[in-house]
């Protein structure tokens, strides 16, 4: 399987492409320059026909949105938001079969607050800040393609110390079992 | 009260302006200045622009969102979505309490509602769709409903979907069943300056705001009886049949 990786400089983008890549073709993508052992595209995810380009020949999309740390929550949000918008939009038009957003399970900590047994079907709790606020804009926006039968979106919720083995193992299932066109994972 | 209007030069801001002005301190805000005066002080305000937005929101008691753009990707989701944030952080840092935002009928009813159903009300779960314009500015709603989950600010929407003059209106034109004068849209906002907190049910309320219409696709209901709103255009007669009919 061709599969596009956003944000790849990140540490979660670079640990998931040393184990994608076993596998499958990996197209890489950043804003900024940087070594790759894989193909590799500069991209901000621009509204332009370069991010036609971009996701042309791929069967699937891992989107990591992630930012260089320190980033201003107003960057993150325009990234989460605009470039998650203008990505799908390309992705939807070059015939991607489906999105993988790595979302994030602090969205769901204040039901650990309260003790809660919680799982996929329970409403997102975001916080006023990034990660969580970005996240969720992240996935209103994923939805929103998925709701109009646009392209398919899983998302991936993970926790801080998820292993991995378990993220590659969710993303795989995410691409090649039988899902719905909007479907969200927990991986603790 | 100190008014701070966002977006206060384009289409229905002077018209909000001159109905609040005589009962309210403005600060008008906008890109460029007036082509006509607008009562109260002008400041030339990016909305997209954090320090500009925060440092607009000064001494203010309430902050209308009259910002919208609508077609450019980039900008679209600088205004209409970014600019939200920076709404509700200068409401934070300034201990704002009182928050109107705005939009399209569609930040909620979006195609997979608009399409299908009936009776469409404003407590609903929002079903944007992709348009950009209406994507853009859902996002910006969601953004204030957060922040009002988490802080003591109270936020109302009033979405909004044709603006019309009735006296242009004429009998067989296509209007959308979602209209409103331009004069009578103005005057809900004086409604959302002066409803004590108590009376609204939530931190975060939204309300369809049009004159009435017989087409029972959209419900103005809610802004009639929690602002009070009363629709002043009867413009019921453009779908009456005529004896030509």
């Amino acid at each position: 399987m061709h599969i596009l990786l956003t944000s790849a400089a990140s540490p979660l983008a670079q640990m998931l492409a040393e184990q994608l890549a076993t596998d499958h073709i990996l197209r890489l993508t950043e804003r900024q320059m940087m070594k790759a052992e894989h193909e590799f595209v500069l991209s901000d995810l621009g509204h332009d026909a370069s991010t036609n380009l971009l996701v042309r020949g791929m069967d699937a999309i891992v989107h990591v949105d992630e930012m260089p740390a320190g980033a201003d929550a107003g960057a993150q949000i325009d990234q989460a938001t605009r470039c998650t918008y203008n990505l799908l939009l390309a992705a939807a038009a070059e015939g991607v079969k489906r999105v993988v957003y790595l979302s994030t399970l602090e969205l769901m900590a204040a039901y650990d607050g309260d003790g809660y047994l919680h799982d996929t079907r329970w409403r997102p709790q975001p916080t006023t800040a990034p990660p969580t606020l970005t996240k969720y804009l992240g996935e209103s926006t994923c939805k929103e393609f998925a709701r109009e039968g646009k392209i398919a979106v899983s998302i991936l919720r993970l926790a801080g110390d998820a292993k991995t083995e378990s993220i590659v193992a969710a993303i795989i299932d995410a691409l090649t079992g039988e899902h719905p066109v909007w479907h969200i994972v927990h991986i603790e | 009260m100190n008014v701070l209007i966002l977006g206060g030069v384009g289409m229905l801001g002077p018209y909000v302006a001159r109905h609040l002005a005589p009962h309210h301190n403005l600060r008008i805000t906008d890109l460029t200045p007036p082509a006509d005066p607008l009562p109260g002080e002008f400041v030339q305000v990016d909305v997209a622009n954090r320090t500009q937005v925060l440092a607009a929101a000064e001494g203010m008691d309430a902050i209308i969102n009259l910002s919208v753009l609508r077609h450019d990707r980039k900008l679209a989701f600088d205004v209409n979505t970014l600019g939200s944030y920076h709404v509700m952080e200068a409401a934070v840092a300034h201990g704002i309490r009182r928050v109107i935002n705005t939009g399209p009928h569609f930040t909620l009813a979006g195609r997979s509602y608009e399409a299908f159903d009936y009776d469409l009300g404003p407590d609903i779960p929002p079903q944007p769709g992709t348009n950009l314009y209406a994507l853009s500015k859902s996002l910006g709603q969601e953004i204030c409903r957060v922040y009002t989950e988490h802080h003591d600010i109270f936020v109302q929407m009033y979405l909004f979907y044709n603006f019309r003059d009735p006296a242009e209106i004429e009998p067989g034109s296509r209007h959308a069943p979602f209209s409103i004068s331009w004069e009578n849209a103005a005057e809900v906002f004086s409604l959302g300056l002066a409803i004590p907190f108590e009376k609204l049910p939530s931190r975060c309320e939204v309300f369809n705001v049009f004159t009435d219409m017989p087409h029972g696709k959209f419900s103005n209901a809610k802004a009639k009886r929690v602002l009070g709103f009363q629709p002043k255009d009867d413009i019921s007669e453009l779908w009456k049949k005529t004896d030509t009919d």
